[in-house]
C-alpha cells in the first residue's frame, strides 16, 4: 500500500528541523560564551573576591582597557608581529605552491603535499617547546647553523630581539605550509585550457601569475588574511611556553596579556572587556580584507 | 537527712564521674590514638589534592600507599606545573569542583583563607577522635608555621613541602680560584669572588640568578636583592618602599652583579640555574633547598663532591634568605566526610613520625626533630644550611595577602626590564612603586577598609 502523498512531501518547517542540530551546536559553542563574555564584561568580576559579588558597573571595564598603555602596547606588539609574519608566509607559501603546482616529480611532489601538513597538526605548546630547543643558546639547532655559516651564536631566547624574531620565526614555520595549502587550492582551480592557452601566450611566469593565476587566488588570500589575523591576536599558546612575553614585555602579544589579567590576577570583567574588544577589531579586519582583496572569479 | 549509706554512694559516684571527667594523660591518649581506628568511620572515602613535578611530591607519592593501606582512605591527586597550580585550583574553588585539600603556596594563603576557600585547622583539631595526638604544631619551624599556614592569626594549613633559599656552589672552581670556603656577604661575592670566577671567554661564570619573568623574576631574583639590603617592597602603611635607600642599593647591586653573570640570564628559569651549575658553566647559584636532589643526582648533574652547600650570603641589613613553600590544608568545599579524610592525611604527611622517610626520600619536612638525626645531618648537606636560613626570616619575604597575584605581574615585568636596561633601576622602581599603589588603593588598604595584613 502506497503512503499517504503529505508523509512524503516536505512541510514549512522541515528546513527547519534540518538547521536546528547545527544553529543549536552553534549557539552552544560560539553564540552562548560570546554573550556570557559580554555580560562578564560589564560586570565586576573578579573570580578571588566572591564575597564582595559580581556587581554590574557599565562600561567601566572598557573605559579601563582603553586608558590602559600597556593594553595597546601589546596591541601594537601584536600588529607588528603580524606584519612581520604574514608578508613572509605569503611570499613563501605563495613560492612553494607554485613549485608543487609545475607539473613532473610524480611521487616527490605528493609526498611534499603531505609533509606540508605536519607543521600544522602540531600542537601549538609543542612547537613553543621544539622553539626551547632550536632556540637554545647553547645546544640549539639555530645557533649550529649560525655556526657553520662562520656567524657568532646569538643569546636568542634571553634577548629581546632575539626572542620576538624566535618566536616569529617558529610562527613562520608552523603556519607557512597553511598559506601554500591554500595558495596550491586556488592554482588548481585554473582551468586547464586557460593556463595551457596562456602559457603559449606568453613565457612570463610573472605574467602568467598576474594575469591567469591571481585572480583565483585571491579568495584564498583574503581566507587566509581573516583566518591569520584571528589566529594571531589569540595566539598564547606557543609564545608562553617559548617566553612567557619575555624577556621584560619583548613577546607579551596581546592574547598574553589578556591571560594575564584573566587568569593570574583573576580580573574576568577586564579580561572579557578586552576580549570583546578584540573580537570588534578581528571584525573589522575580516571587512577590510574581504573590501580590499576578495574578487568574484568572473568565468 | 542522708544516710551514710547513701552518702558513700554519692560520694563513690561523685569520684567516678570526676575519674572520667579528668581528660586522658597524653601517653594514655595515644597509645589508646591509632589512624586506622580513627580512619575506620571513613573507609573508602576518596580525597583529592594538587600536587607539583617536585622532588617533595615524588617523595610523599612514594609513601602514599602505607596511608591507603592504613586507613582505607583513597588519594587521588593531579600534578600540574607550578604555574598552572593556582589557576586550576581558583577555577576548581569557584566552581565548587572535586578537590578537598588546597596546596597553599606561601603567597596564596592570604586569598584562599579570605575567600573562605580553606578551613582553619582548629575546626577539627578539637576533635580528639580524628587529631593524632602527636600533632605538635611546636614541633614545625615556627617560622614555616607562621609563614606557610597561618593567617591573621590562624592556623590554615600545615607545611608539607618547604624551602629555603641556600647557596649551592661548585667548591671545586672555587678552590681553583684559591677560595677554601663560600662568600659570607653578598659584597664578598661580587667585589672578591666574582671577578677571579668569570672567565666570559671560557663562557664561564661566577653566578647565575634564575630570572625569568614572571614569580621567578619577582621572587626569585628581584625580592632576593630587597631584604637583605635593608630594603622592602612596602613600608607599614602599604606604600611603596623601592625608592628607600636599602631597596635601590640592593636592586642597583642585582644591576652591578650581571656582569658576571651568562648572558641571557633574564630568560633563565629554576631548571637553567641549576643546569648551569650541574654542568660547571658558574660557580654559585641561589636555589631553593629542595634542589639539592637534582644536583646530587649523576643522571642530572656532574658535580659529584664538587657540590656544595651554605646559606645565602649576608647583606648590610643580615642574612635574610629568600624563603618559599607549600603548606596542605582542608578544602571548605569537601563534604565532612572528605574534610575528616583530608584533615587525617594532612597530618600524615606532615607528621613527625613521617619526617624521615619523606625526607629519605626526597622530601623537606618542615619538622624541627628529624634534623636532630646524625645520620640525616651526615647524608644530606643541605640540612646545617638550611635549618641556619630557618631560624631567622621574613613571613612577609613576599607579601602574602590577595593582591600578590596583581604585585607580582607588575614587579615580574619591570624587575625584567631594569635588568634588560630597557628601565633604568630608579625609574623602574618608581614604576613599580606607583602601580602597585593603585592596586592596593583599590584593594581598599589606604581607606581603611581592609586589614594591613601581609
Amino acid at each position: 500500500m502506497a503512503q499517504p502523498a503529505s508523509r512524503l512531501s516536505h512541510g514549512r518547517f522541515t528546513p527547519l528541523k534540518f538547521l536546528a542540530p547545527s544553529v543549536l551546536a552553534l549557539l552552544a559553542v560560539g553564540i552562548w560564551p560570546t554573550i556570557f563574555a559580554l555580560v562578564t564584561s560589564l560586570r565586576e568580576y573578579k573570580l578571588t573576591r566572591p564575597r564582595s559579588g559580581f556587581p554590574f558597573v557599565g562600561l567601566d571595564n572598557y573605559q579601563a582597557v582603553l586608558t590602559d598603555a600597556t593594553f595597546w602596547e601589546t596591541l601594537a606588539r601584536t600588529a607588528g608581529f603580524y606584519l612581520t609574519v604574514m608578508p613572509v608566509q605569503l611570499a613563501l607559501g605563495l613560492a612553494i605552491a607554485l613549485m608543487l603546482h609545475r607539473p613532473g616529480w610524480g611521487a616527490v611532489r605528493s609526498l611534499l603535499r603531505v609533509s606540508l601538513v605536519v607543521p600544522l597538526a602540531t600542537t601549538y605548546a609543542v612547537v613553543g617547546l621544539i622553539g626551547r630547543l632550536v632556540f637554545n643558546r647553547d645546544f640549539g639547532v639555530a645557533n649550529q647553523f649560525a655556526s657553520w655559516l662562520g656567524l657568532p651564536g646569538l643569546d636568542w631566547l634571553g634577548n629581546p630581539h632575539g626572542a620576538f624574531a624566535a618566536i616569529a620565526l617558529m610562527d613562520i614555520w608552523q603556519w607557512t605550509p597553511f598559506c601554500a595549502l591554500i595558495f596550491l587550492a586556488g592554482l588548481s582551480m585554473v582551468p586547464n585550457e586557460i593556463e595551457e592557452a596562456a602559457r603559449l601566450e606568453t613565457k612570463s611566469h610573472w605574467a602568467l601569475l598576474r594575469h591567469v593565476q591571481l585572480p583565483y587566488l585571491l579568495p584564498g588570500l583574503t581566507a587566509v588574511l581573516i583566518l591569520r589575523s584571528a589566529d594571531i591576536l589569540k595566539l598564547f599558546d606557543m609564545v608562553f611556553t617559548m617566553t612567557r612575553g619575555g624577556p621584560g614585555a619583548a613577546t607579551e602579544l596581546v592574547s598574553i596579556y589578556i591571560q594575564r589579567v584573566g587568569f593570574r590576577i583573576f580580573d574576568m570583567g577586564t579580561a572579557s572587556a578586552q576580549a570583546i574588544l578584540l573580537l570588534v577589531l578581528t571584525i573589522m579586519l575580516s571587512r577590510l580584507f574581504i573590501r580590499v582583496f576578495y574578487r568574484e572569479i568572473e568565468r | 537527712m542522708k544516710t551514710p549509706l547513701k552518702a558513700t554512694a554519692l560520694a563513690a559516684l561523685g569520684a567516678i564521674a570526676i575519674a572520667c571527667a579528668v581528660p586522658p594523660t597524653p601517653a594514655q591518649a595515644q597509645s589508646a590514638w591509632a589512624i586506622d581506628k580513627a580512619a575506620a568511620p571513613l573507609k573508602g572515602t576518596k580525597i583529592k589534592v594538587m600536587f607539583l613535578d617536585r622532588p617533595g611530591y615524588r617523595a610523599i607519592i612514594k609513601l602514599l600507599p602505607e596511608f591507603e593501606k592504613q586507613t582505607g582512605i583513597k588519594v587521588n591527586y593531579e600534578i600540574v606545573p607550578y604555574e598552572n597550580a593556582r589557576e586550576k585550583q581558583v577555577l576548581n574553588f569557584t566552581s565548587k569542583g572535586d578537590l578537598t585539600m588546597a596546596l597553599v603556596d606561601l603567597v596564596w594563603i592570604g586569598e584562599f583563607a579570605e575567600s573562605g576557600w580553606i578551613v582553619p585547622i582548629d575546626t577539627y583539631s578539637k576533635d580528639a577522635a580524628i587529631t593524632d595526638p602527636n600533632l605538635n604544631l611546636k614541633g614545625f619551624f615556627p617560622l614555616l608555621l607562621n609563614a606557610f599556614g597561618s593567617w591573621d592569626g590562624k592556623v590554615y594549613g600545615l607545611p608539607f613541602d618547604n624551602y629555603s633559599g641556600l647557596m649551592f656552589y661548585n667548591r671545586c672552581m672555587l678552590k681553583e680560584s684559591g677560595f677554601d670556603q663560600p662568600p659570607q656577604t653578598w659584597d664578598e661575592l661580587k667585589n672578591v669572588y666574582a671577578p677571579k670566577l668569570t672567565k666570559a671567554d671560557k663562557k664561564q661564570f661566577a653566578f647565575a640568578l634564575q630570572s625569568l619573568r614572571g614569580e621567578t623574576q619577582s621572587a626569585d631574583s628581584f625580592m632576593r636583592f630587597l631584604w637583605p639590603w635593608g630594603g622592602s617592597l612596602l613600608d607599614k602603611d602599604f606604600k611603596s618602599n623601592l625608592m628607600a635607600p636599602g631597596s635601590q642599593t640592593g636592586l642597583k647591586f642585582r644591576q652591578d652583579l650581571m656582569k658576571y653573570m651568562p648572558p641571557g640570564v633574564v630568560s633563565y628559569d629554576h631548571a637553567e640555574a641549576v643546569n648551569a651549575l650541574a654542568q660547571g658553566q658558574v660557580a654559585m647559584i641561589t636555589e631553593w633547598s629542595a634542589f639539592y636532589g637534582t644536583l646530587t643526582d649523576p643522571k642530572t648533574s656532574k658535580l659529584g663532591d664538587c657540590l656544595a652547600v651554605a646559606p645565602e650570603p649576608a647583606g648590610p641589613a643580615g642574612r635574610l634568605p629568600a624563603l618559599g613553600g607549600f603548606s596542605l590544608a582542608v578544602a571548605s568545599q569537601a563534604s565532612p566526610a572528605q574534610q575528616k579524610a583530608s584533615w587525617l592525611f594532612i597530618q600524615w604527611a606532615t607528621s613527625e613520625a613521617i619526617a624521615k622517610p619523606y625526607v629519605e626520600a626526597g622530601g623537606v619536612s618542615g619538622r624541627m626533630a628529624v634534623y636532630d638525626d646524625p645520620a640525616i645531618q651526615a647524608k644530606y648537606k643541605y640540612v646545617k644550611p638550611m635549618v641556619e636560613s630557618w631560624q631567622k626570616g621574613v613571613p612577609e619575604y613576599r607579601p602574602r595577602f590577595p593582591a600578590w597575584a596583581s604585585l607580582t605581574e607588575i614587579v615580574a615585568e619591570f624587575g625584567s626590564k631594569m635588568m634588560l636596561g630597557e628601565a633604568p633601576v630608579d625609574q623602574g622602581a618608581k614604576e613599580i612603586g606607583t602601580r602597585i599603589e593603585t592596586v592596593l588603593k583599590k584593594e581598599g588598604y589606604y581607606d581603611g577598609k581592609k586589614k594591613k595584613l601581609q
